[in-house]
Order: structure tokens, then sequence, then C-alpha cells
């Protein structure tokens, strides 16, 4: 196939390495220009994300090709050539497109079902195109792997579920309340924790986002932020009544929010549904409250449990997309080994097409005397017997091609039809 | 040949339970929905069988337990139509489908060709009183559905088991709100039917009501539910107090419904 990629990931390089690298490479010139001076090359992609830097290339000649790329990567990481190895990777055809595939669809990710590698794999690909490094073969892989993706997404449950503790605040908030438009967030602490699930939550609609810290300088800073209100610690009980939900992340030693104050703000919010996360450590919030009807206390623990049973789940999930990635690398086998005898296949149809065209023309004159209907039905006559005539070498040819044993049957072939010296 | 589109119906109502089984075990939204439509072909052979009543006999005939659940069935099917339309919660069809599938078969153990009522029974208000009978008590049956599978999902977050089960249910906000929206429509259609009931009694019994037991036990019934409709509006009764109270009043309601036929005589019986 002549395929080879070479690359690095967040398994096998550390991160600094896999900076230097990408900055390098983007920096001061354009990879693939870069690459393509490489000889014997045919094409290339090249990717580069902060997990990752790999190259796909399609060569003549893959030993010379391997050995170019890996130059180019010595030059440009500033590794030394013991560091290269232990860093990189190398895959030649079948397996060059199995990683591709694995890379496409999520499965090389750090975090396996991300989605944002499929578009990162798309830009690169633009970039290719538009540099014209890409030829009939890296664009059908290409296009084999964007399917293979999008499989995978469909058919496998890979990417759905939360795999962060921010993220599992989310879809709990949805199974409680359908979704979040309209919903009032209050944040007791003004931690980094709180700030991600409260942006979480914006993201997912949430309406208003209100504060309260120890110190108020730092709540009034983080309600502009978030276009919301500070609201004062001692406040927080009258606050209880109005906001659906609340994430505790405050450094107190002890409960900030007691089931008592909890249960008394549900009765005067005529027992509306409220979602209490605590995640400060030690606790803010009283495990009691959780005994109250329609209130839901999820604490740190609670979460890290459901991201972790979805990372199991996610396991599962990546041997179906396994099957489905095996499945897809045969059927690009398949297509390319048939790639082998088009030519073959194209000039056969082409030489018969000659002579029918030839005869045709020859019989032009006697056909003159014939009517435009007759004449026409003549033509049809004529080109389905060449084509009934093709129709079973042409099959048979397609499927030999399938096991490697193609060779001898082209050779004959062209032999039989006198097409060898094209 | 009268009972080809009941058959036809009751299967496939049973390919529509089927089809919410495999789509429940295999989570593919695609075959819950193809079920959905499967389920909306079977209420539409269930009503054309209906209607074919209609035209050979100028009435239907709802008057023994058979006749009772098919019709139940029918208007249930119906109602969680509308409601998919309006709330967008398939998995209710998954609850919706097996049971009607159920009453179909309860249903067709006694269940015959086109019945001639006597005349007394044709009257215009008898349909009406049936229909809107059926169909607040149907809503019921739906609000506590919804109910029952408030309190599972109110039981799994409470419990925290975030399993794949607790993804398949609907929102906690959502399965309130269609709770809300069956009581709210189920009361007044329940109310409507039984006024209208006795206003026919009088015609024929010369007296709106009879202390019949299948009148006391309905009236006790719509008492229960004015309680909790009550609760609900005036003083904001919500989540699992509201769920938990309308599945009790659906089975002490379908408790009603099976004693009364059993143990007791009763003149509201036109077998």
């Amino acid at each position: 196939m002549n395929l080879i990629l070479i690359g690095m990931n967040h398994k096998t390089a550390p991160l600094d390495l896999r900076e230097r690298l990408s900055i390098s490479c983007e920096g001061a010139i354009h990879p693939l220009r870069e690459i393509m001076k490489i000889p014997k090359l045919d094409g290339v992609i090249y990717l580069s994300t902060c997990n990752r830097v790999e190259v796909l290339a399609q060569t003549i000649q893959t030993r010379e090709t391997a050995e170019g790329l890996q130059d180019f990567i010595l030059q440009h990481g500033n590794l030394s050539r013991e560091e290269l190895i232990r860093c990189l990777y190398v895959y030649e055809d079948q397996e060059a497109v199995r990683h591709l595939f694995r890379v496409t669809s999520s499965l090389d990710s750090l975090v396996m079902g991300e989605p944002q590698i499929l578009g990162q794999v798309k830009d690169a690909y633009r970039q290719a195109v538009d540099n014209g490094t890409t030829g009939i073969i890296l664009n059908k892989i290409m296009h084999y792997a964007f399917r293979v993706a999008k499989r995978v997404r469909t058919e496998t449950g890979l990417a759905a579920n939360a795999v962060s503790v921010s993220f599992a605040a989310v879809e709990l908030s949805k199974k409680i309340f359908g979704g979040l438009q309209g919903k009032t967030v209050l944040l007791v602490g003004a931690g980094e924790m709180s700030e991600l699930a409260a942006r979480h939550l914006i993201n997912y609609g949430a309406a208003q986002i209100l504060i309260a810290n120890r110190t108020p300088a730092r709540a009034q800073q983080m309600a502009e932020e978030f276009h919301g209100r500070a609201v004062p610690l001692d406040q927080i009980e009258e606050t209880l009544r109005d906001v659906d939900i609340v994430i505790s992340s405050t450094g107190a030693p002890g409960y900030v929010i007691t089931a008592g104050m909890v249960a008394a703000a549900l009765r005067r919010r005529k027992n509306r549904l409220l979602f209490l996360i605590d995640i400060a450590v030690p606790r803010d919030i009283d495990p009691a409250a959780a005994a109250i009807e329609n209130v839901f206390l999820y604490n740190i623990d609670n979460l890290q449990d459901i991201v972790d049973e979805n990372v199991r789940g996610r396991m599962q999930e990546a041997q179906k997309a396994e099957a489905i990635i095996n499945e897809e690398v045969f059927r690009f086998n398949r297509w390319y080994n048939t790639l082998a005898v088009v030519p073959t296949i194209v000039s056969l149809k082409e030489k018969a097409e000659g002579i029918l065209r030839g005869e045709l023309d020859r019989s032009s004159s006697w056909m003159q005397n014939l009517t435009q209907e007759d004449r026409n039905n003549i033509e049809i006559l004529a080109g389905s017997i060449v084509n009934k005539i093709l129709h079973d070498p042409i099959i048979s040819l397609k499927e030999e091609s399938q096991d490697y044993a193609a060779i001898p049957y082209v050779a004959a072939l062209r032999r039989l039809f006198k097409m060898e010296d094209e | 040949m009268e009972l080809l589109f009941f058959k036809l119906a009751l299967a496939a109502y049973l390919i529509s339970t089927l089809g919410y089984i495999a789509s429940l075990l295999v989570r593919r939204v695609l075959i819950a929905k193809g079920s959905t439509w499967i389920l909306f072909s079977a209420f539409a052979l269930h009503t054309t069988f209906y209607l074919a009543q209609l035209i050979l006999t100028q009435a239907l005939s709802v008057k023994n337990v058979p006749e009772t659940l098919s019709f139940f069935a029918w208007i249930l099917c119906g109602i969680y139509l509308i409601l998919q339309l309006k709330t967008k919660t398939r998995v209710l069809g998954a609850f919706i489908s097996p049971v009607a599938f159920l009453l179909m078969v309860g249903a067709s153990a006694g269940i015959e060709g086109p019945v001639f009522l006597p005349d007394i029974l044709k009257s215009g208000l008898v349909t009406l009183h049936v229909t809107l009978s059926i169909a607040g008590e149907a809503l019921f049956a739906l609000a506590s559905g919804a109910g029952a599978m408030y309190l599972i999902q109110n039981r799994l977050i409470k419990r925290k088991s975030i399993g794949s089960f607790n993804r398949l249910l609907p929102s906690l906000k959502e399965l309130d709100n269609i709770n809300h929206i069956c009581l709210l429509w189920g009361f007044p259609l329940l109310t409507l039917g039984v006024l209208i009931g006795s206003i026919w009694a009088r015609t024929v019994w010369g007296s709106h009501w009879q202390w019949d037991p299948k009148q006391i036990w309905t009236l006790a019934a719509w008492l229960l539910y004015a309680v909790l409709l009550h609760q609900r509006l005036a003083l904001g009764w919500s989540g699992r107090r509201v769920a938990l109270f309308s599945v009790l009043a659906f089975l002490i309601l379908l408790a009603g419904f099976f004693l009364e036929k059993t143990f007791f005589t009763t003149v509201h019986n036109f077998m």
C-alpha cells in the first residue's frame, strides 16, 4: 500500500516534547510544504493537537520516506535520536490505516470518546487538500476515516455519558429538571471547581448565577464575570428559597448549609425540587439533608463514582468500536486491492469501445439505407453484446484482486488483448 | 369478518410491545420511534373496528368486562398518542403499549361480533357517558404510570444509582408534568362523564343516584382525586408525594372495578 504513519501521542511522549515539536513545526515553517520536500513522497496529511502529532504519508519507497520523516521530526523537535526512537511510533500500510481510524474515532484519545478530535482531523485534512498534498488514496482513506468515526459515534456508546465531575453534575441536573433553561444556580464559595461547574451549567442554559463567598470582593468579581449577583454569606438560608441548584465548595471546617436550613427553605419554596452539589472537603452540606423529600444531595465522591462508572462503560463500548474499525480496515483493503486491476479494466473497456466504434463507422455507408430506428437498434445490440462479453472477465478480475492472485490474470489479459505496449 | 380489525389491532399492539421491549434492550431510539408508529397503526385499526361497529349497529357496545377492556385500551392509546405529540416522552409508550396489549388479550376472551344493543342503551348520552368516564380513567391510568416512573427515577437519583436504567427514564420534571396534565384533564372528564350518566339514569330509573356499588366506588375514587388535585393546585404539592398519591388512587379505582364485577350485583350491569 506504501502508506506510512509516524507520530507520537500522550501515551508515548511527555507533554513538553509534544509541545516542542508542535510549536517548532507550526512556527516558522509550513509543515506540509516542508514534508513534501522529502524525496519519493506522493502525498501527506499532518495533524497536530495538544495530545498528538501525526504524519500520514503516501510514498513510493517506504524505507526512505520513513527516514525522511524521522529526520523532519528530529530536526524540529530538538530531540536526541534515542528520545525519538522511544517516543515515536511508525505504522505501515494496513496498520497505518487502522491507527488513523482509531485516532479519528477518538479511541486513541486521552479521554476516550471526546468529540474534538474529529474536527481536528477534518481541519488537518482540509489543510492538506488546500495545499494539494493529497491524492486519490489519501482522499479515500480520509473519507473512510470520517465514516468510521460517524459509525462509532452512532453505533456505540463510546461518546455517551459524562466523564468529568462537572459534566456529571450537568447530566444529573438534566435528569432532575429536564433542562437547565431558566434555572438559578447558587455558588457557595468561589473556588476553581465551582467556577468550572458554573461555566458548564451556563453553557447548558442556566439562567442566573448567584455567588456567596467569605470574601465579598471575590464574590463580586465572579458575579461580574458570570453576569450574576453576589449574595452575602449570612443570607444563604433566604437565598435557598429561590434557587434550583446549589454548588458548595468552601474551605469551612463545619457545615455551611444545615439540614434545618434546607428543610425550612423547602417548605417556603412549595416543595420545588432542589439539587445540592457539595464538592467541598470537608463537606459543606449536612448529609442529613439528603433525606428530605424533593432534595437531591450529591457530594464529590458520589459524582466521582458516576464518572468512574461511565469510564468503565466507555471501555466496554471501545470493544465494539474496535470491531467496527476492523471491519472498515478490511473494506478499505478490498477497495485498495481492486485498485491494482482498475487500469487493466479501464483499458480493456476502452479497447472494446474502440472496436465497436470502428465497426459501426465502417458499416455506416450501408446502414444509410436503414431507418433511424433500425440504426439505433443495431447500435444498442452491438453495445450490449460487447458489455455481456466483458462482464464476466471484469467481475472475475475484481474478485481475483482480493487474494493477491490477480497479477497472472492481468498479465494474461493484457497479452491476449494485446494491451501490453501502453 | 367483524372481528377482523379487532384481531389486526391486537396483533399490532403485540408487535409494538415487542418493539418497545427491543428498543429498551438494545437502546435504539429508531426502534422506539418505529414502535410508536406501529402503536399508532394499532390505534387506527382499533378505531376502524369501532367505526365499523358504529355504522352497523348505530351504537358502541361497552357493557361487559371484555368490551370495557377493549374500549379502555383504545382510549388509553389515543390519549397517549396525543400526549406523545405534546411531551416527547417516548419511554412512556413502553409502558402504555404492553398495558394496551394485555387489556386487548383480556378483551379478546369475550368480545363478539357486532352487538345489537337494546334501544335503551343506544342513547347518545350513554355513549358520551361511557367515553368521557373511560377517558377520565385512562388519564388517571397514565397519571399513575408517570407517577410510578417518577417514584422509580426519584429513588434511583436519591440512591445515587446512576446507570443505564436511570438514563432511560425521563427527567423528574417531565414525569411530574405528565402527571399534572393527566390529572388536570382526567378529573373534569370523569366528572362530566359521571354527571351525564346520572342525567341518563334519571330518564331510565327515575332518579339520579341509586346507591349502586359501582357508583359508590366511583364517587370514592372521584373524591380521592378531588383531594389530590386540590393539594396539587392549592397547596403546591408536587414531586414524590403526588406521584405516590396518584399511584395509590388509581390502584383503588382499579380494585373497585374488579371487586364490583366479582362480588356485587349492580344495576350498572347490562349483560
